[in-house]
Order: structure tokens, then sequence, then C-alpha cells
């Protein structure tokens, strides 16, 4: 054993000792890979497709020279707008109802079901690794023109539903179907966090429970709700796998439309402008909500302090 | 006077309702498939006329042994960078909690508001306009694997967020080294975080279309060639791919069950120790 194993300060900085680094450059070292990835292929594709907003697309070539005809045409050429309105609502319905109904699952699977919570909360996690595709074709099986709601309609001697498949109804029980995994997920992971302590002391002094979930429950998981419904709403907004399934002629999206530009139609500098409104979009929603929360009332002042003491 | 306690039990039946119904609505379709994939009558197997056929027309089509080839590929990839790079950026922020903490959480969580599509053209944009590079595997893995290091860092720092480095100062006191006491404390104990995000990537990026197809050039992959297939009608093989993966993704799920199972009683145990030690 060296002397410097048994070395009390080598608590303080461990590996700097050893190394010869200094705290700052272990620290550098351990996130440059990610913030060299994050960069590369992530911020550096975000601004190339910024830049290619501006430019033009003229018969399959690309011409570097600034305009802003892409953003007129998202904005102005009707068919774009309409597709964007259908995505938003269709992202926004999805989303609340998938918030509202994960509020009382990932309550009862954080609260009553007890041990059992992991499990439960992991069944509803795994549909969502299957992949979009795969998913697709299983509600294939269920909302199918001879799929299982429709046979089984038929086998009581009822009409098939006709809704049910390429219809916008059916694109947006197919975003929900594919989503509502996301925003249970988010919030089981808000609750489990949250100190239930808290309710049970608004209870003792008097509170009800609708005051107790109002006033303690509700604000202090506002944040969790909100990264649910974000986390929901982000995917529904571009899905394009979907609507192309399941959504029939009267049910193109805009995802759905950003990626024919880049396939059959050719049209890169367009897509890239819709992907850019998209990013702008979503980047608003993020913004509105995030002046939704009040940091007092959402356990920010103090809550770390609080935390890291215990 | 009834009301109150009554109350609370009606509440819970209906929740325990809601979450049937919901469980139900997310895997009566898997169900189906899975039935439907293994009888001759795919479109109505109640009950099934059981037959093989699916698989075997699965097996003999060498589309899809070779996109299963170029899925793992991905997948494998994807996982080991994404976890290593998650791990050492959630150690280092951990460890090391500099000024600039805040700024590159914003960075690593940022990918998670941008949907698929927009990631995979916008790769493909910069790769292909800006950098020359035509679609290939690597491009392909590196735009997974930003997608999956943001999953894979969310799901290490749930884990590991209360993780006691006092535990790692104990070990050095006693005379371990530092790379000893991360490898002999830390790594067992962070060893279940570190399988469930390897495993839950490996999952995502298999399991990946809109990222992967733009990037990918005329390389298949398992989820694009059943897309493509797809959009000419659903046929029995589809089902049959379909239900192989969910089950893979199911026997995924059970391992990494059964790692944080033996994780936590893994920590409690050495929780204890440590305190009977002081």
């Amino acid at each position: 054993m060296t002397l410097e194993n048994t070395d009390i300060q080598v608590v303080n900085a461990p590996a700097a000792r050893r190394t010869g680094l200094s705290r700052r450059q272990i620290a550098l070292l351990m996130q440059a890979p990610s913030v060299a990835l994050i960069g590369m292929f992530f911020v550096l594709p975000i601004l190339s497709i910024i830049v290619l907003a501006f430019w033009r697309t003229e018969s399959y070539q690309i011409i570097p020279d600034f305009t802003l005809s892409n953003f007129s045409a998202v904005l102005f050429e009707g068919a774009y707008l309409t597709f964007f309105l259908r995505s938003f609502i269709t992202a926004v319905a999805v989303s609340a109802v998938s918030v509202i109904l994960a509020w009382p699952i990932a309550y009862f699977i954080v609260r009553v079901s007890g041990r059992w919570a992991l499990l439960l909360g992991m069944l509803f996690a795994l549909p969502f690794f299957t992949g979009e595709v795969i998913r697709l074709i299983a509600l294939q099986g269920l909302l199918g023109p001879v799929g299982l709601i429709n046979s089984m309609m038929m086998w009581m001697g009822l009409q098939p539903i006709r809704a049910l498949i390429f219809t916008p109804i059916a694109s947006a029980i197919g975003i929900f179907y594919l989503y509502l995994p996301t925003a249970v997920t988010a919030l089981c992971l808000s609750l489990v966090n949250f100190d239930f302590r808290l309710a049970d002391a608004a209870r003792t002094f008097g509170a009800g429970p609708v005051r107790t979930f109002l006033e303690v429950t509700w604000p202090l998981n506002l944040v969790g709700t909100l990264v649910g419904f974000i986390l929901c709403f982000v995917p529904a907004l571009s899905s394009a796998l979907a609507p192309r399934f399941l959504g029939g002629p009267n049910g193109t999206l805009f995802g759905m439309s950003l990626a024919q530009q880049f396939g059959d139609t050719g049209t890169w500098s367009l897509g890239a402008a819709m992907g850019v409104f998209l990013f702008a979009a979503t980047l608003l929603m993020v913004f509105m909500l995030s002046r939704a929360v009040n940091p007092q009332r959402s356990g920010f002042s103090g809550g770390t302090a609080e935390r890291e003491g215990r | 006077m009834r009301w109150p306690s009554l109350a609370p039990s009606l509440w819970i039946g209906f929740t325990a309702a809601l979450l049937c119904a919901t469980y139900a609505f997310l895997y009566v379709p898997i169900v189906h498939v899975a039935l439907a994939s293994v009888s001759t009558n795919t479109m109505w197997p109640y009950p099934p006329r059981w037959s093989t056929a699916a698989y075997t027309a699965l097996i003999h089509n060498r589309v899809y042994l070779e996109a299963l080839m170029n899925s793992a590929i991905i997948g494998l990839a994807t996982a080991v960078l994404s976890t290593a790079f998650a791990t050492a950026a959630i150690f280092g922020l951990m460890r090391y909690p500099g000024r600039h903490r805040g700024k590159l959480l914003l960075l690593y969580l940022a990918p998670l508001f941008v949907a698929d599509i927009v990631l995979g053209i916008s790769t493909m944009v910069f790769t292909n306009l800006f950098m020359g590079i035509g679609g290939n595997l690597a491009v392909a893995i590196l735009a997974n694997a930003v997608r999956c290091f943001t999953y894979a860092f969310l799901i290490i720092a749930v884990q590991l967020y209360r993780y006691d480095w006092r535990l790692n100062d104990a070990a050095m006191v006693f005379g371990a080294t530092p790379v000893q006491a991360f490898r002999e404390v830390t790594l067992p104990l962070a060893a279940p975080a570190l399988f469930s995000a390897s495993l839950s990537t490996f999952i995502l990026s298999f399991n990946n279309l809109e990222i992967s197809f733009y990037l990918l050039g005329a390389t298949p992959t398992l989820p694009a060639v059943a897309w493509g297939t797809l959009r000419y009608g659903i046929r029995p093989e589809l089902f049959a791919v379909t239900t192989l993966i969910n089950l893979a993704v199911i026997l995924g799920f059970a391992a990494i069950l059964i790692s944080l199972k033996v994780g936590r009683h893994r920590r409690l145990t050495q929780a204890e120790e440590v305190r009977g030690l002081t």
C-alpha cells in the first residue's frame, strides 16, 4: 500500500491526485463526449435546417440564395396551414386526454399499488419501446376494416363503425395509443418523487381531500404534469406515420406533409421551413406552459436545499 | 355521515377500473395480433386454427434477415455509445458540479422537445447537404445516439440522484484508491441503472423508424421493411414480426425489472453493512 492511498486529503479531490489532472479538467473530460455528440448531431442539424429554410429548391436542385418564399408558402398557402391546424388540434386534444387519464392512473400506481408499483409502471412504459411501426400494425388489428372491433360488431350482428379507420378520428386514436404511455410515465415519476407527507400534513390541519389536492398535490406536481403534456404533444404535433396509415384521404397531418417534401416531391427547402415551423411551435408551447408555472408554488423555493439536507 | 368512509373505496375502485381499461386498450391489440400470427384465420382468430405459416414465410424472406442484422447493429452501437456518454455526463455532473450545470442539462434534455422526424430530416440535411456524406449506418447510429442519450441520461439520473458519495469516501478512508472505490462500490450499485439504460436504448434504436429512415439510404432495417410492406396492406408475416418484437421487448423488460429488484435489495444490504461499520 502506498502512502498516497492512505492520504485522507485524497477524499476531497479523488481522481485528481492520481491522474495529475485538475478537477476542472476531469469535469470537462466527462462532459466532452456528450457535448460533442449533441453539438454535432443535434445543434448543427437544427441550424442547418434553419439555413436551408431560407434557400430555394428548383427541380430537385438546391439554390443557396436568400428567400422567404418557403415560410410564406407554409403560412399563406392554405393547405399547409390547414394541415398544421389539424395537427395542432389533434395534438392538444390527445395530450390533454392523455394527461387527464394519466393522473388517476399514476396516482393509483404510486399510491395504492404498493410493491407492485414498479411492475405496473413498467407495463405502461413497455408498449412505447416496441416502436411506432409495430404498434401501428397492432392497431390495425384492433381498428382495421376487418379488425377486432369491427369483427366483433359484425359477429354481434351490428353495423361496423366506419369512423374507426381512414378518418382523422382514427389517426387521433392511433396517436393517443402511441403516446399515452409517455404521459403516464412522466406523471408516475413526478408522483414517485412527491413527498406525500405534505398532503398528509394538510389533511391533519383540517383540509378536505379536494382542497388538499388543489393546494398541495396539484401545484407540487404541476411541472411533472406539464412535462407529460409536452412529451406527448411534441411527437403528436409532428406525427407522420399514424395519419398516413390510419388517417385516410382527409386526414393529412403536418408531419406527413413534411415527410413528403423530403420524399416524392423533393422540395427540401420547403420541408426545412416546415421543420423550423414545427420546432418554433414547440418552443412557443414550452414557453407558454412554463409561464403557467409559479415557481414559488411548484416546490422550487428551497425544495432542493431541503432535499440535500436530508 | 357514511360518505367519508365510502368515498375512498369508491375512488380506488374507479381508478382500478380505469387502470384495467387502459391496460386492455394497450394490450388487446398486441394479444390479438399474436393470436392472428399463429392461426390461419388471421382476421378473427377466435378460436385460432393453429398454423406456423406466417413464421415460415418470415424465415424464408431474406430481406427480413438482412434487416434484422442492420437493426441489431444500430441497436448495439447506439446502446453502447449513448449509455457510456450518459454515464460519464451524469457522474461528472454529480461529482464535479460546476457553474455550467444548468446549461449542460438544458443541452442534454433539449432533444426531447424535437420529434423523431425533425431529428431525422435535419440530420440528413446536415450530413448530406453540408458535409457531403451520403446515408450510412454510422450516421444513423449517431443520430439515434442523440435521441437515446437523453433517455439513458434520464433513466440513470432517476435511479442515481440519491447516490451517497460518502460510500466512496468511506471506502477511500479504508485504503481504496478512487478507481477501486468506483469499481467496487459505485459500479455494483449503479449496475442496474446502467443495465436498464443500455437495454432500453438498444430496444428504442432497434425499433426506430423515423430517425433511421432518412439516414440509411438503401440499407434496410426491420421497422423500415415492416413499414414498406405495410404500405401495401397487412400481411400475415407482419403479424409474425410484430409478435416476435413484442415478445423480445417483454423479455427485455422482465430482465430490467429483475435487475432493478436485485439492485434495490443489494443497495439496502450494503447500506446496512456500511452502517454497521461506522
